[in-house]
């Protein structure tokens, strides 16, 4: 058993509730929790966000799906208040200034980074949290007893979080980021460091999340877990939203399309795989070529625009498409491992 | 059972938690101090001199601690968590520098303890010795969280934050006291000037205000390293 000095709430136990807590207020959707219009936030490369819509409603799973160094966590932070816009505007549930209390105290924002008091243990950690979020004793306490015994964590409440791995840091940081039951939930690439439970787990959450009323913006590169989640996909490229829809509206956009890639030993010229008939996109990440055809190319056919390099071929997969594909299709860019140069 | 040993719900207590759960590093943050203080007094320096290194030693590890402590959590991503707190910036980052300035004093008061209970000078100077640390502690760590968010590491906040406090050091009348008018005005505009001539004072030197003096403008220079930690704290927890 783990006790607790102050006070006598009920200790974490071992055993993982069936689903997460959540208990929002219903009423806390009356308000669109985020408003975004014409949001620019430039870095001295020239990177950054530009001209940026977006709004997310209570009850809403938004996923930003970019590639590396597209914007994703540049505009996270902008969402989150971590940084101010350089231009357009942005409303918290109807509030315009970023550094408001009442905003952040209705934001759960996980970014990527992991940072933690080190010497404290998790639980030390997430109590601090708790209570800088206004929750009292016996609240904080309940709260971080389920959010602890759903996270996995309840076995390491008491350990150091030097002692941790990266994804029970992740974890300890969706702890914290939830135990404020905020009214918004901003994530960034928050698959990371978690095992296949460990993301199935928090796909449920996040929807339970968004079925108790709150807003859920997810920035990720992972097609599935955007797929997973269902709700809406902003595709974010080099700074700007260039599409947005359902996970079924952009899914029907490469419906009977085939996904070919193929593993090369060294690299090639793409002229000639381009020229192909029934190649839609070709792009490259590393010695992996992507290719979207139309439903009824041929994909050894294809092969022929190796010209003369299809010694160099290691393998070939034909798969269904997924939201990558579509993002492919419309920026001819892949969106795994295929950042900015 | 398994306890925890605190629940920090404040800046202040997480650094406490934090410090008291580090055993080793708390043992070597309290001896340092003793280390330089206990030979000192037990030499047979003149007032003046020990007064000298004891303010040297005060002014110069509030800044270089917190710069280099603030520099690491800021590269670490913990300054950008105390930005997502729902409460105005200027009062967190306040909050932290504080704490800071805490902990230093705690780390302080065995040496100023020894220096009531084996100085040969009056107890008057008491009150001028506390708030003259104090108030060296707060803009200490002021100045090293305001260096921190100049810098990229914290060896590189030790090596800038001591460039303004060496010569503020000379200009306070530490090393030299100063006989022109001019000098001496301009000495009273820094908070270890105070701290020194309690020092002094409570040493058994001859210093050159009273005690009452030593305590009113070191109480003075309290008021305005709070205006300072605040001004900072904010520039701490907002900048990037």
């Amino acid at each position: 058993m783990i006790g607790l000095r102050r006070g006598s709430g009920a200790a974490p136990s071992g055993r993982r509730p069936a689903s997460p807590p959540t208990g929002f207020d219903p009423s806390s959707g009356a308000t669109v929790p985020l408003r975004a219009e014409g949001v620019v936030r430039r870095h001295r490369s020239g990177r950054g966000i530009f001209d940026l819509d977006l709004s997310v409603t209570g009850g809403e799973v938004v996923s930003v799906l970019g590639p590396n160094g597209s914007g994703k966590t540049t505009l996270l932070r902008v969402l989150g208040t971590v940084d101010p816009a350089q231009a357009g505007s942005i409303a918290w549930f109807g509030r315009r200034e970023r550094r408001d209390p009442a905003v952040r105290r209705a934001l759960g924002v996980v970014l990527d980074g992991t940072a933690h008091f080190e010497a404290m243990t998790g639980y030390q950690n997430a109590w601090f949290f708790a209570r800088r979020f206004g929750l009292d004793e016996v609240r904080a306490r309940e709260r971080l007893n389920r959010l602890f015994a759903w996270s996995g964590l309840a076995e390491a409440v008491h350990r150091p979080v030097e002692e941790y791995s990266l994804g029970m840091r992740r974890r300890l940081a969706l702890v914290q980021a939830l135990c404020h039951r905020p009214r918004l939930l901003l994530l960034d690439e928050p698959t990371l460091g978690l095992d296949w439970a460990g993301s199935v787990d928090l796909i449920e959450m996040l929807r339970r999340l968004a079925r108790g009323g709150a807003g859920v913006v997810v920035a990720t590169n992972d097609v599935h877990l955007a797929e997973r989640l269902g709700g809406r996909v902003v595709f974010l490229d080099r700074g700007r939203a260039v599409r947005q829809g359902t996970v079924a509206e952009l899914l029907a956009e490469v419906a009977g399309r085939q996904r070919v890639e193929l593993d090369l030993r060294a690299p090639v010229p793409l002229r000639g795989l381009g020229a192909q008939p029934g190649v839609e996109a070709v792009g490259v990440a590393g010695t992996t070529v992507r290719l979207l055809l139309a439903g009824k190319a041929d994909p050894v056919r294809v092969l022929r625009g190796l010209d003369g390099h299809a010694h160099l071929l290691a393998g070939l997969r034909v798969e269904r498409p997924h939201l990558g594909d579509a993002f492919f299709r419309l920026t001819g860019r892949p969106l795994e491992g295929g950042g900015e140069p | 059972m398994i306890r925890f040993p605190v629940l920090p719900a404040s800046i202040w207590q997480r650094e406490l938690a934090e410090l008291v759960q580090r055993p080793r590093a708390l043992a070597v943050k309290m001896l340092f101090p003793l280390a330089v203080a206990v030979p000192l007094l037990h030499s047979s320096a003149p007032g003046f001199y020990a007064a000298m290194a004891l303010t040297m030693l005060l002014s110069t590890m509030a800044p270089l601690g917190a710069g280099a402590v603030l520099a690491r959590e800021r590269a670490s991503g913990l300054l950008l968590r105390y930005r997502l707190l729902p409460a105005p910036p200027g009062r967190v980052g306040m909050e932290r520098v504080l704490a800071g300035a805490g902990v230093d004093l705690l780390q302080v008061a065995p040496v100023l303890t020894m220096i009531m209970v084996g100085g040969r000078g009056e107890a008057a100077w008491w009150p001028g010795l506390w708030l003259g640390a104090a108030a060296t502690l707060v803009a200490g760590n002021a100045l090293g969280a305001l260096v921190s968010t100049v810098t990229r590491s914290p060896g590189e906040v030790m090596l800038i934050v001591l460039l303004p406090v060496l010569p503020a050091l000379y200009l306070a009348g530490v090393f030299t006291p100063f006989t022109s008018p001019l000098m001496q005005a301009v000495t009273r505009l820094f908070p270890f000037a105070y701290l020194h001539e309690a020092l002094v004072g409570a040493l058994g030197g001859a210093a050159t205000v009273t005690p009452g003096q030593a305590a009113a403008g070191a109480a003075l220079h309290l008021l305005v390293a709070l205006v300072l930690a605040r001004l900072a704290g904010y520039r701490l927890v907002e900048a990037s």
